[in-house]
């Protein structure tokens, strides 16, 4: 993997689902939804959400605000913007789009 | 997307929180995680707290590396890198303060001295000339066998009348002036000029105005305009100037206007401006040609158009004025080229020699760089290990570079200020704009382009180097031998430097050994102890040619009876003190057709001229009193004219027809008789051809030539006892001419040293480089030697071990040396073969490819090598066996 670069699509789609489902959510909870949703399978170098939530935050897809966990710790809380939402939905179509064309591929061999 | 864009310059002002935040929300991830693998297995055994915390550590990844790449999510902060590395790479340097020392003052000097000649270069070639668009300002003369003479003021004034293509066109004709002053009498430069020369060049006076066309009449009250040198220097600066009467040339006339200190269009230093005022007679004379001609083109027209314009009405003039104007053509060119074309081969070879010496610089300083890279692997290998893509290595090396670069450039800035003053104190007189030449903007910004081309120049290559490191490699212990490619590199800088060196040794020594050879020319006459000064009568109170030849003559007895003064003489020009005009000469028994005219200098002499000068006499006699205007016309002539007019004959008793018409008009010839021979005479410098010359004796000039002369003379003294009575001279003319100075009176030595300032400063000024240039390269020699018998120590500690002799060791050192210097030798004759053809022009008596100077340079560049080499082959025999083994 290019260190300069978070392969784009995938990571963000799953960020951005998580928030849709999930409204405000940390880091962590975004990290162990991902988790838990795809039953251990997609387990991706943790500290790479980071970068991605950033850049999303550069996008103004998601929005950031300080508030507290449950055991009243410092947690950065991010949630979906309306451009989010749309970004969502344009990348989920996208990849809809790639995988239909990858699985017909595969089925005609 | 305007959001984004604010969104990023707004993070550019929370670094700091942006950081903290960031590292306190993975803390939080990671200690989350730390817990949940705790407490997830804490029931079953195993699990301690150090592997939970090493568990969530090494599952959430590199955690320098992710604050990063967020950090880059808002933009790559190329700024704030850039400084980071700027800092980093003066560190380094500090660290190593005598390669940073070396380097600095190198470069320094290389950088001072491009920059120095470059602000010459911008003050006398590149800047625009101080007027309105000078690209369309052109120049005009005549063209006639080969030669560019002046325009006659018949030319002039027809083809001012039929020419279409120009806006403007004025002549001017440079005369100097005695002004009264309120102390002593001076003799000013200026310029008479027709109404339309102003006009043409589109400056504005500061005062007043410029001169009507009505005032340009002949006849109509005196006028003049004055330079704001002139203004301020002798005339107070005196707020109510315009108005004022001044006496020029013991007339009183009226300072109409004051032109800005820019405004000197012909580069001639002008103070004052007088109208032409051409009389009827003047506009019909096609045959005295003097004038400096100048015009704007009108827009659209171009300067082939109204070259073809002006071949058309050099045709008409032909048939109209056949005797005058036979053959006779019309030239344009950019004035730009007229005045500065002369200085732009030797100013920009001046440069490209400097820019040599720059390289050669460069060549050091990269070679340093190269065993620096190899110092440095550990640490580049460490950085790339912890994450450094090897773009930001060498963006991180090339910082370093542009760090050093600057610094040099700054101190390299300074030298040059200091440098430019130098050249324009002591720098040739003859040299047009060189007083203007400044460290200005467009000069610093020549330096900053150079400082960085430098900084690449000699950071690439080790930057390169070093960024493809290998960790394995650059971990590993024991250096053993370098690198073959690297030291190709090295050893080919080394070449390169020494063929350059070369290069300017050889153009130094042409020009060297060429002032050699100028220096043993004889003038042609006895040149020491002579002293020359200038005398011009004004027009108004010595008008009449007899009065103006008895003042003279009066002037020549007050000097040939001054203490101290063995003889004396005085001569419309004398050699080598500038000025002076031809005639043509036709011989008797010749065609009367232009095409056997011959030109011949004129000098206008007292009887004692010959013998004052020590001219040697070939044949005949000299003149004497005896030679009056109502007797026999005489002329002595120099061995050029005769052997031009008569060759293989003897010219004694023959006669030419020349300088002025008999009672019958203008085809009843004046013949002068050949009475003597004299030997050539140098007159317009030691290094010019000699051109053939006639002497007419004072008492036979033709009326007509005091105005050729202006009546104009120089007075020749010979004072064997060496003391020049200056004081005495200016009191016997005050006393016989009132207000009229004796002026450019300096020793005919000094004179001749004048005509010679300029090739002299070259010749200096290329010797310093190229002495610069043989250091320099020295120095690389030597660097690379040395580092090769580094690098070998352990080859060289065998091989003594094994027998070998000292000798062998030094020989095999020497050898190497010898071949780097062999491979620049070769490079460099061949370079400085063909680079050296450049300066033909400016050599005398020599060829570009003198075979004695490229052996002496050779040699004397060998000889420095071997002696750079003898150091670094002396240490490598000191190499003790014992040690250098045990070196792992």
């Amino acid at each position: 993997m290019n260190r300069d670069e978070i392969p784009p699509g995938t990571l963000h789609l799953l960020i951005l689902r998580s928030l849709a489902r999930n409204g405000k959510m940390h880091g962590f909870e975004i990290a162990k939804f991902i988790e838990r949703v795809s039953s251990d399978v997609l387990r991706v170098e943790e500290g790479s959400l980071y970068p991605a939530l950033q850049r999303m935050l550069v996008k103004g897809w998601v929005r950031a605000e300080w508030g507290a966990t449950a055991e009243n710790r410092r947690a950065r809380y991010y949630h979906l913007t309306a451009l989010g939402k749309k970004q969502l939905e344009v990348e989920v179509s996208d990849f809809e789009r790639v995988m239909g064309a990858v699985a017909r591929v595969i089925q005609t061999a | 997307m305007l959001g984004e864009i604010w969104r990023r310059i707004a993070n550019l002002f929370r670094r700091g929180k942006f950081d903290r935040e960031l590292s306190e929300e993975m803390r939080l991830h990671r200690e989350l995680r730390e817990r949940e693998l705790g407490e997830g297995a804490g029931a079953n055994s195993g699990v301690t707290e150090d592997e939970a915390r090493y568990e969530a550590q090494r599952r959430f990844g590199n955690e320098l590396k992710l604050r990063e790449e967020s950090r880059d999510m808002w933009g790559k902060n190329w700024i704030g890198d850039f400084f980071q590395d700027v800092r980093y790479g003066g560190r380094m340097l500090r660290k190593n303060p005598s390669f940073t020392a070396v380097a600095v003052l190198t470069l320094a000097l290389g950088i001072g001295a491009n920059t120095a000649i470059f602000s010459v270069v911008n003050a006398v070639l590149l800047k625009p000339l101080a007027m309105e668009d000078p690209s369309r300002i052109v120049y005009m003369q005549e063209e006639w066998q080969g030669l560019y003479p002046g325009m006659s003021v018949g030319n002039f004034t027809d083809v001012h009348q039929q020419s279409t293509s120009f806006e403007k066109l004025s002549s001017s004709n440079n005369a100097s002036f005695n002004l009264a002053t309120q102390d002593v009498p001076v003799r000013v430069q200026g310029e008479v000029v027709t109404a339309e020369y102003f006009p043409t060049f589109g400056v504005q006076p500061i005062a007043g105005r410029f001169f009507t066309a009505e005032e340009d009449k002949p006849g109509t009250a005196k006028v003049v305009v004055i330079s704001e040198r002139l203004w301020r220097t002798r005339l107070h600066a005196d707020p109510a100037i315009v108005g004022q009467l001044l006496r020029v040339n013991s007339t009183q006339t009226v300072v109409v206007g004051v032109m800005p200190q820019s405004f000197d269009p012909l580069l001639l230093k002008s103070d004052v401006w007088v109208p032409a005022a051409f009389t009827a007679q003047q506009v019909a004379d096609h045959d005295d040609h003097y004038l400096n001609v100048m015009g704007r083109l009108k827009p659209g027209v171009t300067m082939a158009q109204a070259q073809s314009e002006l071949d058309v009405i050099a045709t008409r003039e032909q048939q109209l004025y056949p005797i005058d104007d036979k053959g006779r053509g019309f030239h344009l060119t950019q004035l730009t080229t007229t005045l500065l074309g002369d200085q732009s081969r030797v100013l920009w070879l001046m440069l490209a020699a400097v820019g040599f010496v720059l390289l050669i610089a460069c060549a050091n300083i990269a070679n340093l760089q190269l065993v620096r890279a190899r110092r440095r692997q550990k640490e580049i290998a460490v950085r790339v290990a912890l994450g450094a893509s090897p773009q930001r290595v060498v963006r991180q090396l090339i910082a370093e570079s542009l760090v050093l670069g600057f610094g040099s450039g700054i101190v390299g800035v300074m030298l040059a200020f200091w440098g430019v003053s130098w050249i324009v104190a002591d720098g040739p007189a003859g040299v047009p704009r060189l007083d203007q030449a400044n460290v200005d903007a467009s000069t610093l910004g020549f330096a900053c382009g150079i400082t960085l081309l430098c900084s690449f120049l000699f950071g690439l290559a080790p930057a390169f180097r070093s960024a493809s490191t290998r960790l394995t490699e650059a971990f590993k212990e024991g250096i053993g031998n370098s690198s073959g490619n690297r030291d190709r590199v090295r050893s080919a800088l080394v070449v390169a430097e020494i063929a350059l060196a070369l290069v300017l040794m050889a153009g130094a020594g042409l020009l060297l050994r060429s002032a050699l050879l100028v220096s043993q020319v004889n003038p042609g006459f006895d040149a020491s102890n002579l002293t020359v000064g200038r005398i011009g009568l004004p027009d108004a109170s010595f008008h009449d040619p007899a009065v103006a030849r008895q003042a003279f003559e009066r002037i020549l007895t007050a000097a040939a009876a001054l203490p101290g003064v063995q003889s004396a003489a005085v001569v419309s020009r004398a050699p080598l003190a500038g000025g002076g005009g031809s005639n043509g000469l036709l011989a008797e028994g010749k065609q009367v057709d232009p095409s056997n005219f011959i030109n011949a200098n004129l000098r206008i002499v007292s009887s004692g001229y010959l013998s004052t000068v020590r001219i040697p006499l070939k044949a005949g006699r000299e003149f004497t009193e005896e030679d009056k205007r109502e007797g026999k016309m005489v002329t002595i002539i120099n061995e050029t004219l005769a052997r031009t007019m008569w060759p293989g004959e003897n010219p004694i008793g023959k006669r030419f027809a020349c300088c002025e018409s008999g009672p019958k008009g203008r085809m009843d010839p004046v013949w002068h008789e050949v009475v003597g021979v004299v030997g050539d005479v140098r007159a317009w410098g030691l290094d010019r051809q000699v051109q053939p010359e006639f002497y007419l004796p004072i008492n036979q000039m033709p009326p007509s030539s005091w105005d050729w002369i202006g009546r104009t003379m120089d007075v020749v003294v010979r004072t064997p006892g060496g003391a020049i009575p200056a004081n005495e001279l200016r009191m016997a003319v005050a006393s016989i001419a009132p207000g009229v100075p004796i002026y450019r009176l300096s020793t005919m030595r000094e004179k001749i040293s004048g005509t010679l300032e300029q090739s002299h400063f070259d010749t200096f000024l290329l010797a310093v480089f190229a002495a610069t240039a043989l250091l320099l390269s020295s120095i690389g020699i030597y660097g690379v030697l040395s580092y090769m018998v580094a690098q070998r120590t352990r080859e060289i500690g065998i091989r003594v071990a094994l027998g070998a002799m000292p000798a062998d060791v030094m020989r095999d050192v020497l050898w190497d040396g010898a071949r780097l210097t062999g491979g620049g030798l070769i490079l460099g004759l061949a370079g400085a073969f063909v680079g050296t053809r450049l300066l033909s022009s400016m050599l005398y008596g020599i060829g570009s490819t003198d075979a004695i100077t490229f052996a002496a340079v050779a040699v004397t560049l060998t000889v420095v090598a071997l002696l750079a080499s003898y150091l670094p082959a002396r240490r490598a025999t000191k190499v003790d066996p014992i040690i250098a083994l045990r070196y792992e």
